[in-house]
């Protein structure tokens, strides 16, 4: 695993740093300088979620989002770490589609939460 | 109030003559606003013959952001009228999603609160395995606080126990017996009876309002009346399709009185419980709020009861229908039948009032707190931020607003008193939200006769 990544972040003027991928983005981006939104700081509450545009995270530790979250590109800052170099929006500007009214907008069987979710093919 | 005696008054009759509260102290959130501000304690000038009456007075800010402020409660109540050596004086303001405990100090100068300790949520989690705290209930002089999840956000969780100088004793339950999920409870010592209600595991209700976990037992549908001495539960109510999110548990403050009653959040009913003659707990639903149709949505709105309270006198209960809009007042002098005696509109998703004293209402009438002659009612509409920015947007860029309603003690009815609005909209950082409000001198739902 390389020592370093490279993170961009659109939202902060294109902003770059490095940081090691063997510790969440959370943490690392905040050392260097960055304000970034957080609460629970284990992956349960979604405050610090951001949405990442390129790159992979591993993020298997958050509990917060349900799978239209994680199809919509959100990942848990406080867990997440970075696989290689990441671009990502953060902050509450990136929650655009994060929240949505469940009266409005109810989620299929497939988009619940992980230890929820039915898979697609088997939904009906 | 007299010199001889601890905090709080020796009846609620007593505590009914007490003077008219001059200030409030009003929780006020940034966390999930965008506003990288910490959240904070505001003190607001009740005192109609005030030149800042209706006014931010003063602000304490938090050490800390995303604490997400929420409930409070006082380190001692009238359960320690008899107990000369303690004083009603620091309020306890927990974060619940960074599970900090804020003391604040209300008494050196009660229009300046200043912080005087914070327990941090790394030591409660290592040494008790809670976190997301809840309600705050002083206990003699004792405290013991609902923890809604373990230190990982799982339900249970269980209940801190602090000791009155603010150390961690523990927990305070000997057994959470087959308990899913915490959120409210109250105690009726005469009774040795305490009631707890359930919303969700932190990991669940933190993130957002998911409708479909409901269905999936995501969320609670139980109450559970516990051996209070003995501090386990010992039985519990399965309240089914009729008590769907349980959450604000109130007993009478009659001493003596078994009676009590809890709204059912997301059922929008109210249920009653009472000891009958044979000594039996018994529940029935006594006040069921019909879901409404919205024209562009598919699936109708149900009312969500986020708050129930009991007036000092225990005659009128009133409750907020968040998504709806309206805040009812029912006579319960027979609480078998209630008799709905009042109904005001703010904000809310129907659309029947949004702008109320020349504020937009963002959000619905939520926490109310009411004061203890029973005459003036104070509401915020702001439940929950990651709830707030799911049904109602706009209020990351409106804010919250507290507003007043005067209460008709004698015949029944409310009104929104034309004088009164807070505008949370125009705060000097930016649109934050305000939540719990409290009185220096106790409120509806601070006080418990022991
Ligand atoms: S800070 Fe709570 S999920 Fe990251």
């Amino acid at each position: 695993m390389a020592d370093t990544v490279t993170i961009t972040l659109t939202n902060r003027d294109n902003a770059t740093y490095q940081v090691s991928p063997r510790r969440p983005l959370l943490e690392t981006l905040r050392e260097q300088g960055v304000d970034l939104p957080w609460g629970c700081e284990y992956g349960g509450c979604i405050t610090c979620a951001a949405k990442l545009t390129e790159g992979e995270v591993d993020q298997r530790a958050q509990v917060a989002l349900n799978n239209r979250q994680i199809n919509n590109g959100y990942v848990i800052l406080c867990v997440a770490r970075p696989e290689g170099d990441c671009t990502l929006e953060v902050g509450v500007e990136s929650h655009d589609t994060l929240y949505r009214n469940p009266f409005l907008d109810p989620l299929a069987d497939h988009e619940l939460k992980a230890d929820i979710a039915t898979p697609k093919d088997a939904a009906r | 109030m007299t010199d001889c005696c601890g905090p709080g008054y020796a009846s609620p009759a007593e505590a009914m003559k007490a003077p008219a509260e001059k200030l409030l102290y009003t929780i006020a959130i940034y966390t999930g606003t965008g506003i990288q501000k910490p959240d904070y304690l505001c003190t607001i000038d009740a005192d109609p013959e005030s030149e800042t009456y209706s006014k931010v007075i003063s602000r304490l800010e938090m050490p800390g952001i995303g604490d997400e402020l929420h409930h409070m409660g006082w380190n001692a109540c009238s359960s320690c009228f008899d107990d000369s050596s303690m004083a009603r004086k620091y309020l306890i303001v927990p974060g619940v999603r960074s599970t900090n405990l804020h003391i604040v100090d209300c008494a050196a100068d009660p229009r300046n609160p200043t912080l005087f300790k914070v327990i941090s949520g790394k030591e409660i989690k290592s040494k008790t395995n809670l976190s997301a705290p809840h309600t705050v209930h002083c206990l003699g002089s004792e405290i013991i606080i609902s923890m809604l999840g373990d230190a990982n956000g799982n339900a249970p969780g269980g209940y801190l126990h602090l000791n009155k100088d603010f150390e961690i004793v523990g927990r305070w339950e000997n057994s959470m017996g087959d308990i899913k999920f915490g959120y409210d409870f109250w105690y009726q010592p005469r009774h040795n009876v305490m009631v707890s209600s359930e919303w969700a595991a932190p990991n669940t209700f933190m993130p957002g309002f998911d409708l479909e976990e409901v269905g999936h037992l995501k969320y609670g549908r139980e109450i559970h009346f516990w051996d209070f001495e003995k501090k386990e539960p010992k039985q519990t109510m399965y309240l089914g399709e009729d008590g769907l999110i349980p959450l604000e548990v109130r007993f009478h403050h009659n001493p003596d009185s078994s009676h009590g009653f809890v709204g059912a959040a997301l059922s929008a009913n109210i249920i009653h419980w009472w000891k009958d003659d044979a000594g039996e707990w018994q529940w029935e639903k006594i006040i069921d709020v019909e879901n409404e149709p919205h024209p562009e949505w598919p699936i109708p709105v149900p009312g969500v009861i986020s708050v129930i309270l009991l007036s000092m006198d225990d005659r009128f209960l009133y409750f907020c229908n968040w998504l709806h809009g309206d805040i009812r007042q029912y006579d319960i002098s027979d609480p078998h039948n209630p008799v709905l005696t009042g109904q005001v509109w703010m904000g809310g998703l129907l659309g029947r009032a949004p702008e109320v004293n020349g504020v937009q209402v963002t959000g619905g009438p939520q926490m109310i707190q009411l004061s203890l002659d029973g005459k003036r009612l104070y509401v915020t509409t702001s439940l929950f931020s990651t709830w707030d920015n799911q049904f109602y947007p706009e209020i990351r860029t409106n804010g919250g607003c507290m507003l007043m309603v005067n209460c008709d003690t004698e015949k029944g009815g409310m009104e929104i008193d034309p004088d009164f609005v807070v505008d949370f909209g125009k705060e000097p950082n930016g649109p934050s939200r305000c939540h719990e409000t409290r009185y220096p001198g106790g409120d509806c739902t601070s006080d418990i006769w022991v």
